[in-house]
């Protein structure tokens, strides 16, 4: 009787595993292929819609118009895989854009967009020090940071743009090298270098132990003041290239430039798998997350959505994707313990 | 220790057997996808009687205990209480069957009173209607009161402010107020000093001696041979035996049912070539913390330190290996002074700490095996600030062959079981080469098996010329792998213990010294 039992019992499980089968399928991938696949329906949906979107020129537009946000949003990426966050990347990308466009205007490209890469940096070290040294939480630190910097791009360009760039400077926006423009190539270069440093470099791997678990970090010999440091730093040089490449295609230094920012990188970050915890996620994601918002707004422009119900809907999509990652990590965790 | 608790198990020979049993589990069965957690588990509880359920991780208590609270419904098979069978809707439904468990993880609410968690859900009212804070104090205090005298517990108290084991108690003084028959305990020592655990123990002997049924879950196998009446054994969620404690030996038959093979020793031999002093504290101090820690440790040696939770054993240790600062003292290495400012100093003298704490300060869990094996010395594998995956991979293997991992390296550390990922965290010191190795409670919450391969690997370490400090509550393990044991109390080091005088009372004795003279603390503590 035991035998019996024990045999019918042996054929219910198998049947139960199969079952489960697709979903444990999506609930291991869904996040990784999920993206991807809902980047293609976009595309798709869009095409059928409106006759201009499928195009090389409309394709060209996207990619100029997503290379500052990808820029920064791979920036972004390293503030939040360290568990921490950065809120201040818009008014970085104000300040870099007047302090570009001044020292451009006066002693030459060069020296212009040096003196934008320090800029960024500089920012992205003072979050870095009141973050690990005044242990001033990310999200207040970097919000006051996005005060201060933006206070100081309206006192130096007096509220007004800074004018005379130099031409050769503003064309490079629109210049294509071998029919890819030049922006989408420098946004492509950061996410080469940030793809290397966050997959092949002891820092970036250190990044992803501070953010997975700062205590056993420390207890294995990180610094983790310095690691931390080092994501802010990174970050406000991607906020800078972002910059450089939207004072391009303005021609001037504006002080109201990257004011959605901050709202669209932690969008594209997220939505790219990002784990807002820390420690979790590929920047490779992000990329797709950029080109999901990029896509999505493109579009919505073809189909002549206004611009405020645009807002609207990335806002949407954040909260959609921030809680579908909060139900696929209660689907996985739900099993131990 | 156990002459005194012992005869309550002998005096009363086989209680409730001339009953029927009170709670009958028959063929219950559960499958989770991929894993067949019960299959057919037939045993029973009689009353007044504590029953030990033991067995490996993974063997299926997790899941019995999960059916008993009504958190999860059996696929198959008949639970009855009091001869009705009965399904249980959810936890409430078992506890109105008067079924209490107490899980592992307790189920306190902090920000509540004292009282106010005694009570939660079955609240005291006046003029049925106002919860009568009151009231609810006055019975809080009676409860307590007839638990354990001395608990030094304030029913008003905020109930986050109590010990492990003081909140403990708040969940036992629950089941009484429920008046339930049964109590399903899962682990409740593990997270216990010896000293507290005894307390429990003997409060458990006396529930028993009441008529209350106890289903005793326990990877501490002197406690299940120590209080429990019958022993039930699974393993790969079958019942493998049941037993009276009286047929059982020796632990050592215990382990050989859980582990389905005969384990020729628990604990191996000492490490008999001791060398030179290489490692010594002097004057350690760390205001309000720790005073005066003054221990030296051999090459080749196994020092203990013995010691209620709360002792400063592992503030000690935190603060030699530049987790937390000190005040004052001096820490030498080969007569040559340390200056050890952060971990990575630490590190860096050939010093490791392995936490008392794998999963918040052992492991980054979101990482995978192998990572965490490479992570204290990154440097390694690559070159220039790079990483090569293939160094990584190699490196981790071979550390993870020599200690026996089984289990995947590229997944991740949080996947792993409980003793796999206690290898990744020695692996991970291992590949340091540290000389001087700091265990602190490296066995908590692993079965036996994984404990056995443990106490082999700091045997070996041990052999090998380091010099290890073994942090831990269990005084078994204390006297069986070290070479001489320090006691703490209350922040100072009351006594050095070589090995010939190896003694339990005079352990116990060390670790409650600070106590002694300041509170009454035998009428809680059970030292005796």
């Amino acid at each position: 009787m035991m035998m019996g039992k024990s045999e019918s019992a042996d054929q219910m499980p198998s049947a139960n595993i199969e079952r489960c089968r697709p979903l444990a399928f999506f609930q291991r991938y869904g996040r990784e292929i999920g993206l991807p696949v809902i980047v293609v329906a976009l595309i798709v949906l869009f095409t059928a819609n409106s006759e201009v979107f499928f195009s090389v020129a409309n394709f060209r537009n996207i990619g100029v118009s997503a290379a500052a946000l990808a820029a920064v949003s791979f920036g972004q990426t390293f503030a939040i895989l360290t568990a921490g966050l950065d809120l201040s990347v818009g008014s970085i990308v104000a300040l870099v854009s007047i302090v570009g466009a001044i020292v451009m205007r006066d002693h030459g490209i060069p020296a212009g967009l040096i003196a934008s890469l320090v800029t960024g940096a500089g920012v992205g070290l003072l979050n870095g020090i009141v973050i690990t040294r005044f242990k001033v939480f990310p999200f207040i630190a970097t919000l006051a940071m996005m005060s201060i910097v933006s206070g100081l791009a309206l006192s130096l360009s007096g509220g007004v743009a800074v004018t005379g760039v130099p031409g050769a400077f503003a064309d490079l926006a629109y210049e294509l090298v071998l029919g890819v423009p030049v922006p989408v190539i420098i946004a492509l270069l950061v996410l080469l270098t940030a793809f290397v440093v966050l997959k092949y470099t002891r820092l970036g791997r250190r990044i992803y132990a501070v953010g997975g678990n700062a205590e056993a970090a420390r207890l294995s010999g990180i610094r983790i003041g310095a690691i931390k440091t080092v994501a802010y730093v990174f970050s406000g040089i991607c906020a800078a290239v972002g910059s450089i490449i939207l004072t391009a295609r303005v021609a001037s230094g504006q002080p109201s430039l990257g004011t959605t920012l901050p709202l669209e990188s932690v969008a594209a970050v997220v939505l790219g798998g990002i784990s807002l915890f820390g420690g979790r996620g590929s920047v490779v994601g992000v990329a797709f997350g950029v080109l999901f918002v990029s896509i999505l707004s493109n579009g919505l422009n073809l189909l002549n959505v206004p611009s405020y119900t645009q807002m609207m809907v990335i806002g949407g999509a954040l909260i959609l994707a921030v809680a579908l990652d909060q139900a696929f990590i209660g689907s996985r965790m739900g099993k131990k313990g | 220790m156990s002459a005194a608790s012992r005869p309550a198990a002998t005096s009363t020979p086989a209680p409730g057997r001339d009953q029927p049993p009170f709670v009958v589990l028959d063929n219950l069965q559960k499958d989770y996808p991929g894993v067949r957690a019960l299959r057919g588990v037939s045993m029973d509880l009689r009353r007044g009687e504590v029953h030990a359920l033991i067995g490996e991780n993974g063997a299926g208590k997790s899941t019995l205990i999960r059916i008993l609270s009504g958190d999860v419904r059996p696929d198959g098979g008949t639970l009855s209480v009091g001869g009705e069978p009965v399904v249980f809707a959810g936890p409430l439904d078992a506890r109105k069957h008067g079924i209490v468990t107490i899980f592992q993880e307790l189920m306190i609410v902090p920000e509540l009173s004292v009282a106010e968690n005694i009570f939660l859900g079955n609240e005291p009212e006046s003029f049925g209607l106002f919860y009568s804070r009151r009231r609810a104090e006055r019975l809080a205090a009676d409860v307590l009161g007839t638990l354990v005298q001395g608990t030094g517990i304030r029913p008003s108290q905020r109930a986050g402010s109590l010990s492990t084991a003081q909140k403990q108690l708040i969940e036992i003084a629950r089941a009484l107020v429920l008046r339930a028959p049964v109590i399903v305990m899962d682990e409740p020592t593990a997270a216990l000093s010896e000293n507290e655990a005894v307390v429990l123990r003997r409060l458990i002997v006396r529930l028993r001696s009441e008529g209350t049924s106890i289903l005793y879950v326990s990877h501490r196998l002197d406690e299940v041979m120590e209080i429990a009446d019958r022993v039930t054994v699974l393993r790969g969620g079958e019942r493998i035996a049941t037993s009276d404690i009286g047929a059982i030996k020796h632990t050592s038959e215990l382990i050989s049912l859980m582990i389905g093979r005969p384990i020729a020793e628990l604990f191996p031999p000492r490490n008999e070539d001791l060398g030179e002093v290489v490692f010594s504290a002097s004057n350690l101090t760390r205001h309000g913390v720790f005073e005066n820690i003054s221990f030296d440790v051999r090459a080749g040696e196994v020092v203990g330190f013995a010691g209620l939770v709360g002792a400063g054993r592992t503030e000690v240790m935190r603060a030699i290996f530049g987790a937390d600062a000190l005040d004052s003292g001096e820490i030498r290495k080969n007569g040559q002074t340390l200056a050890i400012g952060n971990p990575r100093d630490a590190i860096a003298s050939g010093i490791a700490y392995l936490p008392e704490d794998r999963k918040d300060q052992g492991l980054v869990l979101s990482m995978s095996g192998a990572e965490n094996i490479v992570m204290a010395s990154l440097e390694r594998s690559g070159v220039a600030g790079f990483v090569s995956w293939k160094a990584v991979g190699r490196t981790a293997r071979s550390v993870a062959d020599k200690l026996h991992f089984r289990g995947q390296l590229d997944a991740l550390a949080g996947t792993a079981s409980g003793g796999n990922q206690q290898k990744l965290v020695i692996g991970k010191w291992v590949l340091t080469e540290a000389d001087i190795l700091i265990f602190d409670e490296p066995t908590r919450g692993i079965d036996v098996g994984a404990k056995a391969e443990v106490y082999r690997l700091i045997h070996r370490l041990a052999s090998d010329g380091a010099a290890v400090i073994l942090v831990s509550s269990e005084l078994p393990e204390l006297i069986n792998v070290c070479h001489r044991i320090y006691a703490m109390s209350g922040g100072r080091i009351f006594d050095e213990i070589p090995l010939q005088e190896f003694d339990e009372q005079r352990i116990l004795a060390g670790a409650f010294a600070a106590h002694m003279a300041a509170k009454p603390v035998d009428s809680f503590a059970g030292v005796a």
